[in-house]
């Protein structure tokens, strides 16, 4: 018999780490809501995150200070988002949309082997860790690893502002109409290709804020986003493209079936449990549990 | 003398083998309400493209009030104050029709038209959406998504507006319902209208003069009755005299 205890820490777990998986399926999702693209290099910006949280916790800010580190590395992904979208995806956003999504595939597929690439010859295959020094935390009698629990309520904190901006801010506003209609929001006024550059800044923002958080947990190097990218392409497949409340409910649905299928059935299977997930819904509900069936232009 | 609401100066536009614009002048006064009637295929809905920004004319000048407008972007065009509607409408769906009003307001508004909160009062009066003021566009019929669609071009006072076959698939009420609107706007803030439709009726209880295109140039101009007069209108469009 399994016991209570390993039942709750189970489920803590998989919500646990089912929020920072949600925090990579909602950059996916909600650059595809507004630009209508798949960002195929989101792995990398969450690699780039990563690192970046190393390099200011191990060699510029110290241990003491990992939780100004994190805001910082997201800020520099955020940064390096909007340059991207500027000089690389704004030039054929302001054309006719026949070939945006080939050159978006291409594009950020090139950005994918540049970036791997650019880690791998700086920093060289290594893995490091920024380390943690923060204490392990009891939850009731569960221990529960300080560097999980800060990610944790890291990503519940960004979540939180992610939707208090898009429920309670006027660029919320137009960020939301330009995911329901791009010829719309120009007829109102709003420049869509400056809320592709937001939408895109923000997006990458979030990978790169899970690669900061995961940084200690799942430590650093140049392909260490392949995998929370395929995780955040399930949560994308199960929630619906395009749903933000999906992504949130898909992340946390896929880190549970997780953590729970390798605590009472296999740990060596864990990956499996998900697409397992992911291959019923398509047989079930190919538009995900959230997705939309169509839209207008 | 006061230059035109709306000018089209020999506007050309060409898609492969088909030439869609062929050197379209055309200007609107302050104030009035034009019709831009045709058959299909005349052009009319390019035309409308051209004026507001969706397409890039391959030559000639697009004016709004003297101010040249030429292959500026849509966003810019339409916070200059030249706002069109679409024969299907472009809402957002997610959006509650206050909201959708809201989003028309902000990035249109200028230093003096406040925060909108009247304007958007008076808008759910207009249009009768009151009752639905919370609801999400999506659920509205076609007809409330017209008056909504209408509504959100005026939330801007005193533009001047193309609206692309506004009376199209909708049902008597709601066409009175729009005819009321676009007659109160003119009359209170007195905006400028160039309306395409293929409703003669309508077109000749709202629009003292009408343009007519036909293979990309504007045919003929004046009056509905001067112009259903003449042989080529009859013959290209019409079919037969107007009664």
């Amino acid at each position: 018999m399994y016991s209570t205890e390993l039942v709750v820490q189970t489920l803590i777990s998989g919500i646990m780490i089912g929020v920072l998986y949600a925090l990579m399926a909602l950059g996916i999702t909600f650059i595809y809501s507004i630009m209508r693209m798949i960002n195929w290099a989101m792995g990398e910006f969450y690699m780039i995150g990563s690192y970046l949280q190393y390099m200011l916790v191990a060699h510029l800010l110290g241990p003491d200070l990992w939780w100004l580190a994190i805001p910082i590395s997201a800020a520099g992904v955020f940064a390096l988002g909007l340059a991207v979208q500027w000089g690389l995806l704004k030039p054929i956003f302001k054309k006719p949309p026949e070939l945006r999504d080939d050159y978006a595939t291409v594009v950020t597929l090139a950005l994918l082997l540049l970036f791997r690439s650019l880690a791998t010859g700086i920093a060289g295959p290594n893995q490091f860790t920024p380390g943690s020094n923060l204490p392990i935390v009891m939850v009731g009698p569960m221990p529960l690893a300080g560097a999980r629990v800060a990610a944790f309520l890291f990503a519940l904190a960004a979540l939180a502002l992610f939707w208090a901006v898009l429920r309670y801010t006027w660029y919320g506003l137009a960020l939301r109409a330009a995911s329901q209609s791009r010829v719309g929001v120009q007829t109102a006024g709003i420049d869509v290709l400056g809320i592709d550059r937001m939408a895109f800044g923000i997006g990458v923002a979030l990978a790169g804020l899970a690669g900061a958080l995961l940084a200690p947990v799942f430590l650093v190097f140049p392909t260490n986003g392949m995998v929370t990218t395929v995780k955040g392409f399930e949560i994308v497949v199960i929630g619906g493209l395009g749903s933000i409340p999906g992504a949130l409910i898909a992340g946390v649905l896929l880190g549970l079936i997780e953590t729970f299928g390798a605590a009472f059935l296999d740990s060596s299977y864990q990956n499996i449990y998900g697409f397992l997930l992911v291959l019923v819904i398509l047989v079930l509900r190919p538009t995900g549990l959230f997705g939309e069936r169509g839209r207008e232009a | 003398m006061t230059a035109p609401a709306l000018e089209a100066i020999a506007l050309n536009k060409r898609f492969g083998g088909l030439q869609a614009a062929d050197n379209v002048t055309l200007a609107v006064q302050p104030g009035e309400i034009r019709g831009l009637i045709g058959p299909n295929g005349a052009g009319k809905t390019t035309l409308v493209n051209l004026v507001t920004g969706v397409y890039q004319a391959d030559s000639g000048t697009v004016k709004l009030a003297g101010q040249d407008l030429t292959n500026l972007p849509m966003h810019e065009i339409a916070r200059r104050g030249l706002v069109r509607s679409f024969q299907v409408t472009r809402l957002f769906g997610s959006l509650t029709v206050r909201e959708n009003l809201h989003t028309a307001f902000l990035a249109r508004r200028s230093p003096d038209s406040g925060d909108g909160a009247a304007r958007l009062e008076q808008m759910l009066d207009l249009t009768s959406l009151r009752p639905l003021a919370d609801t999400a566009a999506k659920k509205l019929s076609g007809g409330q998504r017209a008056l909504l669609q209408m509504g959100c071009g005026f939330m801007v006072p005193g533009s001047c507006y193309v609206l692309d076959e506004p009376f199209s698939g909708i049902n008597p009420v709601i066409k009175d319902a729009i005819i009321e609107m676009i007659l109160t706007v003119n009359r209170t803030a007195g905006a400028t209208f160039l309306i395409v439709s293929h409703e003669m009726a309508i077109v000749r209880r709202l629009c003292p003069t009408v343009t007519v295109m036909m293979e990309g140039r504007v045919a003929a101009h004046g009056s509905l009755e001067e112009v259903a007069r003449l042989p080529e209108v009859i013959a290209g469009y019409l079919g037969k005299a107007l009664e």
